[in-house]
C-alpha cells in the first residue's frame, strides 16, 4: 500500500469520526431544555416569552431526537449557528475575532514547546544519570505538576506585579487604537503578522510583550511532557542494535546521535507534537482567562459560566474537526517519516 | 544460576509473594518514588485528621467558616496561621478539607474509570469482532475531543457543583483505559499459554480472570497512578473557572479562584496577599507532585522491559 | 610450520561490567592471537565472553563496560608487517577511523542490526563516506570531466559542480597527507615509553583526532538548497558502487535492494545487508559474531559458503563466534575454546578435536551427538557460573570431573603443549613442573 490509499481511508474515517463528534455535541445539547436551546437559532438579542414560544414550535424543538438532529445538522452546513449571548452577537461573528487572538499565541508557543521539549529530552538522554539530566527530569516533572492557573497567576504576581513588565492584555492601550483605526489594514487578523504587514513595529513589538508570559506559561507547562518522552524515546533508540552497527562501521559520535538514533527516537514525538498544538487550541481557556486575552478559550469560560449554549456547542464542534484534522495530518508525516508504517 | 544446586536451599517461598518483594524492593531504591510516597503519606495524615486539625463549624464540613466579611485577605495570624483568602474564609481550613476533596475526587474518577475501563477493554479485547468495532469507534470520537472544553459543555449540561465534575470526568476519562487495556488484551489473547487454557477446556470467564488480566492490569495500573495527578489538575481547573463547587467549598481550585483579584496587591507592595495565592497552588502541585513521582515510580518498576535489569 | 604473519595479539585483557547488582567479572586476563589469512573461531557456551571478547578488541563494548587492563595490539600497516599499534592507548576518533575500514563486524540478528528508517543504499553509503570519501569523489570528478559538455550554461554549472567537488577533495587529501606524516611518527614512537616521547605522542594524537578541514566555501554552497545539487553526481557514483558491491556478494536485482527498507528483506537477505556493510571498505579482519544462529539452515549454508568466498577474495582473517562445533570444524583453521570470562585452550582445529586437554573442551565434544551413539548423550553436570561472584582459581573447577585441590586456590596459567596448542589446566602445568 502506498502513500496515497493510506491517505484516502484515512480521511473516509475522518469524516465517520466528524458525525460521531456531531452525535455527541447534539446529544449535549438535547439535555437541556427547550428554552436553553432556542438561543442556537436566534439572530438577535431580545426575545419576548410569546416570541420564544412561537419559536420553539417553529423550530420544532420539541420534535423527536433524530429529526432535530438532521436539522441542526443542516442549519451548520448553512453556517448558522446561533446568537452568542456572552458576545452579544452572531457565533459566527463573535468566533472572526476571537479566534485570531487564539490562533496566534498558539502559534508562537507550540514551535518553542516542542523545540524545548526535544532539546531537554535529547540533553537528558545523551548525558543520562548526570546531574544534568536529573535536572531537566525535575524541571519535567515539576512542570507537569503545576497548575496552569497557579503558575500563570505566579507570572503575573511576579513580573507583572512586582517588575511592572509584561502586562496582561493582547495589546496595550495606546496600540489597540491603532489597530483598530481604519488606516490599519486586517490582512490575517493576526495582529503580529498585521503589524508587519503595515509596518507598524510598534503594534508588533507591543503584541509580542503582551504575549511573552502567557507563551512562557504554556511552554513550562506543555513541554515536560515531550521532554520526558523524546528522553525515553531517545534512550530505547540509543540501546538498539542498529547502534551498534553504526559505530562498527567507524560513525562519529554527531552521527550516531543526530542521524541515528534522533531520527528513530523523534518518531512518536511527531504524533505528540501534532497533538499537542491541538490540544493547546482547547487548552488555552484557562491560560487566556488569567492573562486577560479575548480568544476562543476566554470565550468558552464565559459561555460556560452564563450557560452561551451556542457558543459552546460551536466551539466544540471547531475543536472536535481541528483535532480531527490535525490528527490525519500527523498520521500522514509519520507515515512518510517511518517507512514501516506505509505496508501496515 | 548461581552455584550448584546442591550447595543452595531451595527457596520454598510462593512465586506470587517473591514477585511482590521484588517489586517492593525495586520500587524503594529509586529516591523520586521514595519522596513520592512520602509527600502523599503526609497528605493522607491531613486527611484522616482534618477534624482534629480543623474541627467543622457548620452541618457540612465542607463549608469553610469564615470570621467577618471584609473582602481583603487578611494576613497569616494567631487565628489563621495561613491567613485568609477574601471576604475572610480560613484559608487552614480550606487547605487540610481541601485534602478530604482531592482525594474523593481522584480516587472516585480513577477508581470508577478502572472498573469501566476493564469491563470495556475486556470485553472489546477479548470477543473482538464487532463489539470491538463499535467501542474502538466510540472512543475514537471521544479522543476527539479536546478535554477541558468537553469538560466545559457538559457541566453547563449537566449543572455545577463537585458531584457534577466528578462524573463529568469519568465520562470523559474512561475511553483511555479502555484502549490500553484492549491493546494489551489483543497481545496476550495469542500467546500461546492462552490458546492452551483453550484447549485443556477453561470457560472464557476463567481465562479471562485467571490468565488475561494478572498479565494486562500493569498498563493500566500504570495509566490510573499517572492519571490522579492529572485529573485532579483537571477538577481543579473547573471549580478555579466556577463550574465546580460554590464559593466557601473547601475546595482548592475554588480557593486559588477566590485570590485572583488580589495578585496584584497593594502599590508599592506587590507581594501584600502573597499568602491567598501562592499557599493554596503550592499544596495543589505538592499533591500532583506526590502523585506523578508514584506514577513514575510504579511505570519504572512495572514496564517489562526495564525489569529485570 | 610458516611462521605465520600476526594480525591482532590480545594479550591479559580484562573487561568488567559495572552494574547495578555488582560488578561482572566479563573477561578474565584473555589472550589470543589471529593470524593474518586465517579463520579464527571462538566457541564457548551462552555469556563466556566471545562476544565482550571481540567487541573489546574493536572498543564497542557496551556500557556499563569497561576495559580494565591488558594489551590489544593490531598489525594494521600495509607497507611494515612488523609494527604493531595498541589500540588501547589510541583515541575514539583512531577507533572510528579503522573501524569499517580495517577491522569489520557483522552480528547475530540482521534484523536488529539495520536501522529500521534509512534504506539499504543510505546505510550502507555511509561505509563508503566515512571511509572512502576521497576514493568517490575522485571518481566523480574523473567522470564528470570525461562528460563535460562544451559550451553553454551546462557547462557553467559542470565548471562550478568540479571546482566544488575539487575543493572536497583538496580537503580529504590534505587530511590524508596529515593523517600519514603523524602515523609514521607515531609508528616510530610506538615503543618509547620516556616522559618525552608520551608527551609527543599525546600531542600528536590530538592533532590527529582533528577532523577534515573543508573550505568555507564548501561548507556554505551545502547549505544553500538549490545549490546543494552540486553534489548529486557523488550520490549517483556511490549508487553504482553499492549496485556492484550488491551484485557482487550475490544479491539479485540489486538495484531494486538498494532502494528498499530493511523490514522489506528476508533474514538471509538482510544478513547479505550486513555483509555489504562490513564490506563496503575493504577490510582486513572480518569479525562474524554468531552471524547464522538466528537463520535456517539452509541460509546459513549460504552465508557460511559466502564468508569461505570473500576470504579467498576479499578479505585477510576472519574471527568466527559460535556456539556450534560443527560449524568450527567445517571453516576455521584455529580455535580457542573461552569459558566463564577464561580462555581454556587454544590449538589449531585439527589438533582440537583430535585430542582436546582442557576438561571443559573435552566435555563439549564428547557432548556432540555422534553418528553411532552408544550410550545417553553424555553431558557437563552444573550450570554456567555467575560472573559477579566467580569461583575462586580456575573458573571451572566447581564442575571440573578431574578437579584437584590447586584448582580452588589458583588460577592455572596457560601452557603450550605442542606446537601453538596452548591450553590453561593445572593437570599440565603439574606435569611441567614436576621435574
Amino acid at each position: 500500500m502506498n502513500l496515497y490509499s493510506f491517505i484516502v481511508r484515512r480521511l473516509l474515517f475522518m469524516i465517520l469520526v466528524l458525525a460521531g463528534v456531531s452525535i455527541l455535541v447534539f446529544s449535549i445539547m438535547m439535555i437541556l431544555p427547550p428554552g436553553q436551546r432556542l438561543a442556537a437559532y436566534v439572530t438577535s438579542e431580545r426575545v419576548t416569552p410569546e416570541q420564544m414560544d412561537a419559536m420553539i414550535a417553529k423550530y420544532h424543538l420539541n420534535d423527536p431526537a433524530p429529526l432535530q438532529y438532521v436539522r441542526w445538522v443542516g442549519n451548520i452546513l448553512r453556517g448558522q449557528f446561533g446568537f452568542s449571548v456572552t458576545a452579544k452577537e452572531p457565533v459566527i461573528k463573535a468566533f472572526s475575532e476571537y479566534f485570531p487572538i487564539t490562533l496566534e499565541l498558539v502559534l508562537y508557543s507550540t514551535p518553542m514547546i516542542i523545540l524545548v521539549g526535544i532539546w531537554l529530552g535529547t540533553l537528558g538522554a545523551v548525558r543520562k544519570d548526570t546531574p544534568i539530566d536529573h535536572a531537566t527530569r525535575v524541571f519535567a516533572i515539576v512542570g507537569y505538576s503545576l497548575p496552569t492557573f497557579w503558575l500563570g497567576l505566579l507570572l503575573i504576581m511576579f513580573f507583572y506585579g512586582f517588575l511592572g513588565i509584561f502586562p496582561p492584555g493582547v495589546l496595550s492601550n495606546s496600540m489597540r487604537t491603532v489597530v483598530t483605526s481604519s488606516g490599519f489594514h486586517r490582512y490575517t487578523h493576526l495582529i503580529t503578522i498585521d503589524a508587519i504587514l503595515n509596518w507598524r513595529w510598534d503594534v508588533f513589538l507591543d503584541g509580542l510583550y503582551h504575549m511573552f508570559l502567557p507563551a512562557l506559561n504554556l511552554v513550562i507547562i506543555n513541554s515536560a511532557m515531550i521532554m520526558r518522552l523524546m528522553r525515553s524515546s531517545m534512550l530505547e533508540s540509543l540501546g538498539q542494535d542498529y547502534m551498534m552497527t553504526a559505530r562498527a562501521k567507524g560513525a562519529d559520535a554527531k552521527t550516531l546521535y543526530r542521524h541515528h538514533a534522533r531520527r528513530n527516537a523523534l518518531l512518536p514525538v511527531i504524533t505528540v507534537s501534532g497533538l499537542t498544538f491541538a490540544g493547546l487550541m482547547g487548552g488555552m481557556v484557562i491560560t487566556e482567562t488569567i492573562f486577560n486575552r479575548t480568544g476562543i478559550g476566554w470565550w468558552m469560560a464565559e459561555a460556560a459560566t452564563q450557560l452561551d449554549v451556542p457558543a459552546i456547542m460551536f466551539n466544540v464542534l471547531f475543536l472536535g474537526v481541528i483535532y480531527v484534522v490535525i490528527n490525519l495530518i500527523v498520521d500522514i508525516i509519520y507515515a512518510y517519516v517511518d517507512p514501516r508504517v506505509r505496508l501496515g | 544460576m548461581d552455584t550448584p544446586s546442591q550447595e543452595r536451599p531451595v527457596n520454598a517461598a510462593h512465586p506470587r509473594w517473591q514477585e511482590l518483594t521484588f517489586t517492593a524492593k525495586r520500587f524503594f531504591k529509586n529516591p523520586l518514588s521514595t519522596i513520592g510516597l512520602t509527600i502523599l503519606a503526609f497528605f493522607v495524615v491531613i486527611a484522616i485528621l482534618a477534624p482534629v486539625i480543623c474541627p467543622p463549624k457548620f452541618s457540612d464540613p465542607y463549608k469553610i467558616p469564615h470570621s467577618g466579611w471584609t473582602i481583603a485577605p487578611s494576613p497569616p495570624s494567631a487565628q489563621h496561621i495561613f491567613g485568609t483568602t477574601e471576604e475572610q474564609y480560613d484559608l487552614l481550613y480550606g487547605i487540610v478539607w481541601g485534602t478530604r476533596s482531592a482525594f474523593r475526587i481522584g480516587i472516585l474518577v480513577v477508581g470508577a474509570n478502572l472498573v469501566i475501563g476493564i469491563l470495556l477493554g475486556a470485553l472489546a479485547g477479548y470477543f473482538g469482532g464487532i463489539v470491538d468495532e463499535i467501542l474502538m469507534r466510540i472512543t475514537d470520537v471521544f479522543y476527539s475531543i479536546p478535554y477541558l472544553v468537553m469538560a466545559m459543555a457538559l457541566v453547563v449540561a449537566i449543572g455545577r457543583g463537585l458531584t457534577a465534575v466528578i462524573i463529568v470526568m469519568i465520562i470523559l476519562e474512561w475511553p483511555a483505559y479502555t484502549r490500553i487495556l484492549r491493546s494489551d488484551i489483543l497481545v496476550i489473547r495469542n500467546k500461546e499459554y492462552i490458546m492452551a487454557a483453550r484447549a485443556s477446556g477453561s470457560s472464557h470467564f476463567k481465562i479471562i480472570l485467571r490468565h488475561i488480566m494478572p498479565n494486562a492490569m500493569y498498563s493500566v495500573l500504570i495509566l490510573s497512578s499517572m492519571n490522579i495527578g492529572t485529573t485532579i489538575l483537571t477538577a481543579a481547573a473547573l471549580s478555579f473557572l466556577g463550574l465546580g463547587s460554590q464559593t466557601g467549598t473547601a475546595d482548592w481550585g475554588q480557593i486559588v479562584s477566590m485570590c485572583r483579584n488580589w495578585i496584584i496587591g497593594l502599590p508599592g507592595h506587590p507581594f501584600t496577599y502573597w499568602y491567598t495565592v501562592f499557599i493554596p497552588g503550592f499544596v495543589i502541585t505538592l499533591f500532583v507532585l506526590g502523585w506523578n513521582l508514584l506514577g513514575d515510580a510504579v511505570r519504572d518498576v512495572f514496564d517489562p522491559k526495564l525489569r529485570r535489569k | 610450520m610458516t611462521a605465520q604473519q600476526h594480525l591482532v595479539e590480545v594479550s591479559d585483557l580484562s573487561t568488567n561490567f559495572y552494574t547495578f547488582e555488582g560488578v561482572v567479572r566479563a573477561l578474565n586476563n584473555v589472550a589470543l592471537v589471529v593470524n593474518h589469512g586465517e579463520t579464527y573461531g571462538i566457541v564457548g557456551e551462552s555469556g563466556c565472553g566471545k562476544s565482550v571478547t571481540v567487541r573489546s578488541m574493536m572498543r564497542i563494548v557496551q556500557t556499563p563496560g569497561r576495559i580494565d587492563g591488558g594489551r590489544i595490539v593490531m598489525f594494521l600497516n600495509p607497507e611494515d608487517k612488523e609494527k604493531g599499534i595498541d589500540i588501547l592507548d589510541r583515541s575514539e576518533v583512531y577507533m572510528s577511523s579503522i573501524r569499517g575500514k580495517d577491522v569489520s563486524m557483522i552480528f547475530q540478528e540482521p534484523g536488529a542490526a539495520l536501522n529500521p528508517v534509512l534504506s539499504i543504499e543510505q546505510q550502507i553509503a555511509e561505509s563508503y563516506q566515512f571511509h572512502r570519501m576521497d576514493e568517490m569523489l575522485g571518481l566523480t570528478i574523473s567522470r564528470l570531466q570525461a562528460a563535460a559538455p562544451k559550451a553553454g550554461p551546462l557547462k557553467i554549472w559542470n565548471d562550478f559542480r568540479l571546482s566544488l567537488l575539487r575543493r572536497e577533495l583538496a580537503a580529504y587529501e590534505a587530511h590524508g597527507e596529515r593523517i600519514r606524516t603523524i602515523d609514521n611518527e607515531l609508528y616510530r614512537l610506538e615503543d618509547a615509553s620516556d616522559q618525552a616521547s608520551r608527551a609527543r605522542k599525546h600531542e600528536l594524537n590530538h592533532e590527529r583526532d582533528k577532523p577534515v578541514r573543508t573550505s568555507r566555501l564548501v561548507g556554505f554552497v551545502r547549505r544553500v538548497p538549490f545549490l546543494r545539487r552540486y553534489r548529486r553526481p557523488l550520490d549517483r557514483t556511490l549508487s553504482a558502487e553499492i549496485v556492484d558491491l550488491l551484485r557482487s556478494l550475490g544479491i539479485p536485482n540489486p538495484e531494486n535492494i538498494a532502494k528498499r527498507y530493511p523490514h522489506e528483506l528476508s533474514g538471509g537477505m538482510q544478513q547479505r545487508i550486513v555483509i555489504a556493510i562490513a564490506l563496503a571498505c575493504h577490510p582486513t579482519l572480518l569479525i562474524a559474531d554468531e552471524p547464522t544462529s538466528n537463520l535456517d539452515v539452509t541460509i546459513q549454508a549460504q552465508i557460511v559458503d559466502l564468508i569461505r568466498e570473500l576470504k579467498e577474495t576479499a578479505i585477510s582473517s576472519v574471527i568466527f563466534i559460535t556456539h556450534d562445533l560443527g560449524l568450527v570444524a567445517e571453516i576455521c583453521d584455529r580455535v580457542t575454546v573461552m569459558y566463564a570470562g577464561d580462555v581454556a585452550e587454544t590449538a589449531t582445529v585439527r589438533e582440537l578435536f583430535r585430542n582436546p586437554l582442557h576438561p571443559y573442551a573435552q566435555g563439549l565434544l564428547e557432548a556432540v551427538p555422534k553418528e553411532v551413539q552408544e550410550s545417553t548423550l553424555t553431558i557437563i553436570p552444573g550450570a554456567v557460573p555467575n560472573l559477579i561472584r566467580p569461583p575462586s582459581g580456575c573458573r571451572f573447577h566447581p564442575r571440573c570431573k578431574m578437579k584437584m585441590d590447586i584448582c580452588e586456590r589458583e588460577k592455572p596459567e596457560t601452557i603450550e603443549r605442542g606446537a601453538g596448542h596452548f591450553v590453561a589446566c593445572h593437570l599440565y602445568t603439574k606435569d611441567q613442573s614436576n621435574d
